[in-house]
């Protein structure tokens, strides 16, 4: 079977300020909260018809905390923040397009 | 006596007996039966051999063939005189994950289709009715809010729904357990319900139905694909989803979308039926492949998805489904029913692969 990078095979809830995943490729992610809350896709967030953030990331507080992370059937996550914000999905195939690392930002 | 019941009392060993096991493979999983704990509590007592044989499913296609491969490998032992095998199964499925998942259910198999009228529903309730005879636990739920017709093959039309608490109680009938939205709606009154409706009505139909300890759930869904198909795959990890087609509808590739919706929700494909295949006639019994010859199976090999098998158009089931009861257990010898055991044996074995090559997502805190 051909190795999938956005199927991740480790989840895991590092406190309350971050989130790791090793994906299949052995990639791993690790993801500050406050960062996944900065690029929250719900239409809310996110124009549904441009793809173009309305939030701004600068009112987002420093000490955003992650609470609570669940499982959204086979291929997203879904997270509540201290903010009470709940409302994005985040697609595994776009968390890991959004890996902040280095390695993954360059060009 | 003498000489002759001496060498029958020279012992056989497990080891001799686990060896000549280990020669057998599973077929769809393709390890030996002895890797894959399949054998357990074997007891040698004399010349005799005895074992319980645990497949991972009652359905299993392959069973009879193993069954048989066993006894022959393990008679041939020198000394062995009897070898008594107690066929099981226990059904494996991914463990439970609290919120994604529905407590005590093993398997959530979704049914799906391109367009309505390829006979979905019939091919969901078949397979169930089939399923629940091999020995599985298994329920039924019509979430078809748009044609909700399994009440009427289940010959449970206008049925009331009662309640335990904060549960629904499913249906007990023709040995599964079933629940419908169309029975939410009596009579003749349309159940027209927008997106935010339908999404709550399925919750609750998944995880507001005592469903009780199933081995698989098969879930009939709309046809295309819709609000009951995201709020569906949000809501649990579905096992894999079977798609059901007539030769036409791949043609001009409706089926497809409903396929990609599958695969960018990383919902399995368990495969793909093709129903209405071919016309058997009633007179002559010659057979016409009104819709062109082996079409779906063409569509599944360049997708390289599984090709679970082909369902004649036959009248039969059509009255069988009329009269509230599904043409494998109404008439089991039929060239349909036939069919349909065929398509559940490779789906059993398909779903096992799924299980065995799957790793369960666990969200870990630190």
């Amino acid at each position: 079977m051909k190795i999938d990078p956005t199927k991740p095979v480790e989840l895991k809830k590092q406190g309350q300020e971050q989130f790791k995943i090793r994906w299949e490729d052995g990639h791993v992610s690790i993801y500050p909260f406050r960062y996944l809350r900065q690029n929250c896709g719900c239409a809310g967030c996110r124009s549904e018809i441009t793809g173009e953030r309305l939030l701004n990331p600068e009112t987002i507080p420093e000490d955003l905390k992650g609470l609570k992370v669940e499982l959204v059937g086979n291929y997203a996550l879904h997270f509540l923040f201290s903010d009470q914000h709940t409302t994005g999905i985040y697609p595994f195939k776009v968390l890991r397009q959004l890996c902040p690392c280095t390695e993954c930002n360059s060009i | 006596m003498g000489i002759f019941s001496r060498k029958a009392e020279s012992t056989i060993s497990e080891a001799a007996v686990l060896n000549e096991l280990r020669k057998i493979q599973d077929p769809d999983l393709h390890k030996d039966i002895v890797s894959l704990n399949f054998i357990k509590n074997l007891e040698i007592k004399g010349s005799e051999v005895n074992f319980d044989f645990v497949l991972t499913t009652p359905a299993c296609p392959a069973r009879d063939v193993m069954r048989d491969d066993a006894i022959r490998l393990v008679g041939s032992i020198p000394g062995v005189s009897a070898v008594n095998i107690n066929m099981q199964a226990e059904v494996k499925s991914q463990p439970a994950l609290s919120k994604n998942s529905i407590a005590g259910v093993k398997n959530i198999i979704a049914i799906c289709s391109g367009k309505g009228g390829v006979g979905k529903s019939t091919v969901s309730t078949n397979l169930a009715a089939a399923m629940a005879r091999s020995g599985a636990q298994v329920g039924l739920l019509d979430a078809d809010i748009y044609g909700p017709t399994i009440p009427i093959m289940m010959g449970k039309v206008g049925s009331n729904i009662e309640a335990r608490g904060n549960l629904l109680l499913p249906i007990e009938t023709h040995g599964l357990k079933f629940m419908s939205m169309g029975l939410m709606a009596p009579g003749d009154k349309p159940l027209i319900w927008r997106g935010p409706m339908a999404h709550k009505a399925l919750q609750q139909m998944l995880l507001g139905v005592e469903w009780g300890d199933l081995d698989y759930l098969f879930v009939d869904l709309p046809p295309g694909t819709g609000d009951v198909h995201l709020t569906l795959v949000q809501s649990i990890s579905v096992t894999g989803a079977v798609l059901v087609s007539t030769p036409q509808d791949v043609v001009l590739t409706i089926s497809m979308k409903t396929y990609r919706m599958f695969v960018e929700t990383k919902v399995p494909i368990l495969g793909i039926v093709e129903n209405m295949s071919y016309y058997i006639c009633p007179h002559c019994g010659s057979k016409d492949e009104i819709f062109g010859h082996g079409i779906v199976k063409d569509a599944a090999e360049k997708l390289e998805i599984p090709f679970l098998g082909e369902i004649p158009l036959d009248k039969a089931i059509r009255e069988m489904s009329d009269r509230g009861s599904p043409v494998v257990l109404a008439a089991p010898e039929s060239a349909s029913a036939k069919a349909f055991e065929k398509i559940l044996g490779n789906l059993a074995a398909q779903i096992s692969i799924a299980n065995f090559s799957s790793q369960p997502l666990q969200i870990v805190e630190e």
